[in-house]
């Protein structure tokens, strides 16, 4: 039997991960975009009381099936301490029961792991395995500079929608581009596009800050394109956290540095990116941010452990906070109504200035 | 000085150990009374309303130490009774006034047991997350024998509460072996239980939902009038070899999970072990896993145990229990259970 692979999506990132596959001469049939189907797919047939990113990766893989794929790619994190860790094994199992034949290739989050796993499936050498992930990194960067230049743009863009637009386009072509030789050519084109955006230089913007679990965070079809939502109305949005803050943590022990400055809120490690969010939220107040949302999936054992003391740090600051549990029966509209509220003592507290912050401090 | 420890969560992964280590040290402890209504509508009130069942008793307990239950409700400690009504009597200033009734409450930092095993996650943040909401001092260690030898962690304790490592060293043996003592005691009970011609109900759980009578809701009295014996999964003897624990399906490094992983695979493979022998009067009728709602570790948990049983053809029950469980609801469904053995 050929192997067909298919993986779980990831936000942005997962036409990219469809030509990483290609690249190693694999046949790829990459699943469905994530949408209320989908979801609802996985939800039928995972456990329930699990947190949503199994039910949708449940989901993506079956749509991915149907259309004949036999072999699942799924990360695990055998050093972590949350459930992410049993989720390959969780779906394995799921999926056989629910009478799915499909092989499971299971990989850890290091670089020796994934090397064999890639080796023992594609055959490739290290040479090319190498030169495939290099050339997957500097897409991977192109896409988080794009999320960014997005995120500054959408709240000074004159014409309304028009960088969502290109965004949308630009990432779909980023996943489209095969040959690596044309990558810098490609990369000054979109970002040359970019430029052209016409944007009204308003100097006195909004600020908020995006916390949380990353899987909620970076996928705008889970948190119902928060990020988008907010740009729209006018409010500059940042987000730390995205894959390459993930690789990169693991490389250069950025953990230490983390526990350090959050030791006065929290002692150890919570599991998952527990810790980061309290760190991210310290990090924003200081910036003098003027609000901070905190996305989880529902029961996220990590964010639900650290959301008592983000509520201190909230109440002791004064700073906006919204905590928003995402789960498959939370509605758009419900969602909609929180964050319109939201913005509105966004702008509040925009517009109470410093020294009025100041005395709340007091 | 008293020392309070919340009779609830962690407490119940080593009952009675802590009491004598901070008596064997000289000091008073106080422990929170059972489990009762108040306590847990205390707890939920605070607690983060997604975190698990056995977290928000534990804040209840916790509230309770620091004085609030008691200003609420001045007559809760007389509804707890027998050895409970002797700790509250022991320190008497605690119940009726508005100070908090300890000096100091303790709550640990558990990370890994002795075979490096990790705790749930939910643990490690638990002496951060009351310092938020008790006013009372915590005394906390944190507890990691990957990184540090348990003896050393130890001292570092008993110097927090100005105590020489010899007095600590004593303190914690005597500790360890009362412990022992009641797992003896344990086993003993346990052998005599397995003779018993009633049906076996085995109820699998973490300690802190068994051994909570209010939190299960009474289970095993309940399972008892209806005439089987419920034998808790803690009480099943680990398997001596750990050759039998390889066969799972699933690796865990929770410690719980692979506790309880290895005492299914020694009740169904093992052919010696007494609780075996189905066929016979006295093997296992039925099992019952109970779990606090939203526990995470449980997700995952409930689909491995549940296979296990599934395959082996041995009717399963899962309860899920939280502040709304209606004792009606769970009396209907375990007798259902019970019919359908």
């Amino acid at each position: 039997m050929k192997p067909v692979i298919t993986f779980a999506n990831f936000g942005n990132y997962t036409d990219i991960f469809k030509t990483l596959f290609e690249g190693l001469g694999l046949e790829v049939l990459p699943p469905e975009k994530t949408n209320s189907k989908t979801i609802t797919e996985g939800v039928k047939i995972a456990p329930e009381m699990y947190c949503l990113p199994l039910k949708v990766n449940l989901g993506n893989y079956l749509s991915a099936i149907k259309n004949g794929a036999n072999t699942i790619f799924m990360t695990t994190a055998s050093g972590g301490s949350c459930r992410l860790r049993y989720y390959g094994v969780t779906q394995e199992k799921i999926l056989k029961e629910a009478g799915y034949n499909v092989n499971f290739i299971i990989f850890d989050q290091k670089i020796g792991d994934i090397y064999s796993k890639i080796k023992e499936i594609s055959g490739a050498s290290l040479f090319q395995i190498l030169k495939v992930f290099y050339y997957f990194y500097r897409k991977l960067s192109l896409i988080e500079t794009l999320e960014k230049r997005a995120q500054y743009l959408r709240p000074r863009e004159i014409e309304k929608g028009r960088t969502d637009q290109l965004f949308i386009e630009s990432i779909s072509k980023i996943g489209d581009l095969k040959k690596e030789k044309d990558f810098p050519k490609f990369k000054k084109g979109i970002l040359e596009k970019f430029s052209q955006i016409q944007i009204n230089e308003k100097k006195n913007l909004s600020r908020v800050g995006l916390i949380g679990e990353i899987y909620t965070v970076c996928d705008p079809t889970i948190n119902f394109g928060v990020e988008r939502k907010l740009g729209q109305e006018g409010i500059e949005v940042y987000r730390e956290m995205n894959l390459s803050y993930h690789l990169k943590k693991k490389i250069f022990f950025k953990d230490f540095f983390i526990q350090k400055k959050v030791k006065p809120y929290l002692g150890s490690t919570v599991g998952g990116h527990g810790r980061d969010a309290i760190y991210e939220m310290l990090h924003y107040i200081k910036e003098d941010f003027d609000g901070v949302i905190h996305l989880l999936p529902a029961f996220c054992m990590p964010e639900t452990s650290v959301r008592p003391i983000l509520e201190k740090i909230h109440q002791e600051s004064g700073i906006p906070f919204l905590s928003l549990s995402l789960d498959e029966q939370v509605a758009e509209a419900g969602i909609d109504t929180r964050l319109e509220a939201f913005v509105d003592v966004v702008r509040n507290y925009h517009h109470q200035g410093i020294s009025n912050r100041l005395r709340i401090n007091e | 000085m008293v020392i309070g420890i919340p009779r609830a969560l962690i407490y119940w992964k080593q009952p009675h150990f802590w009491e004598t280590f901070f008596e064997e040290l000289g000091f008073k402890v106080l422990l929170s009374p059972e489990t009762n209504k108040e306590i847990v509508e205390m707890g939920v009130k605070v607690a983060d309303p997604e975190t698990c069942f056995s977290n928000k008793v534990y804040w209840g307990h916790l509230l309770w130490l620091d004085g609030k239950v008691a200003e609420a409700s001045p007559h809760l400690p007389k509804r707890s009774a027998g050895r409970e009504m002797n700790e509250v009597q022991r320190t008497p200033p605690c119940a009726a006034s508005r100070h908090s009734a300890c000096d100091l409450i303790f709550v640990p930092r558990l990370k890994a047991n002795q075979e490096k095993l990790e705790y749930c996650p939910k643990f490690f943040g638990l002496p951060d997350l009351a310092k938020i909401l008790v006013k009372t001092p915590i005394l906390t260690e944190t507890f990691d024998p990957r990184k540090e030898r348990t003896e050393k962690t130890f001292k570092k304790l008993g110097k927090k509460l100005k105590k020489d490592s010899r007095e600590t060293k004593k303190a914690l043996e005597a500790a360890l072996s009362k412990e022992k003592e009641l797992k003896e005691k344990e086993k003993k009970e346990f052998l005599e239980k397995i003779k018993s011609k009633k049906q076996k109900i085995i109820l699998i759980s973490h300690p802190y939902n068994l051994y909570d009578e209010y939190v299960n809701l009474r289970m095993k009295e309940k399972l008892e009038k209806l005439g089987a014996e419920a034998i808790f999964i803690d009480e099943v003897p680990t398997p001596l070899s750990s050759v039998v624990s390889h066969q799972s399906s699933v690796k865990f490094h929770w410690e719980f999970g692979k506790e309880i992983m290895e005492k299914i695979q020694e009740i169904l493979k093992h052919e010696t072990c007494p609780v075996r022998n189905r066929r016979s009067s006295n093997g296992v009728a039925g099992v019952i896993e109970i779990s606090s709602f939203a526990c995470g570790c449980d997700a995952v948990l409930k689909e491995f145990v549940e296979k296990e049983f599934k395959e082996n053809k041995i009717p399963f029950l899962y309860l899920m229990i939280d502040e709304h469980t209606g004792e009606a609801g769970f009396q209907t469904r375990l007798e259902a259970f019970m019919d359908t053995l």
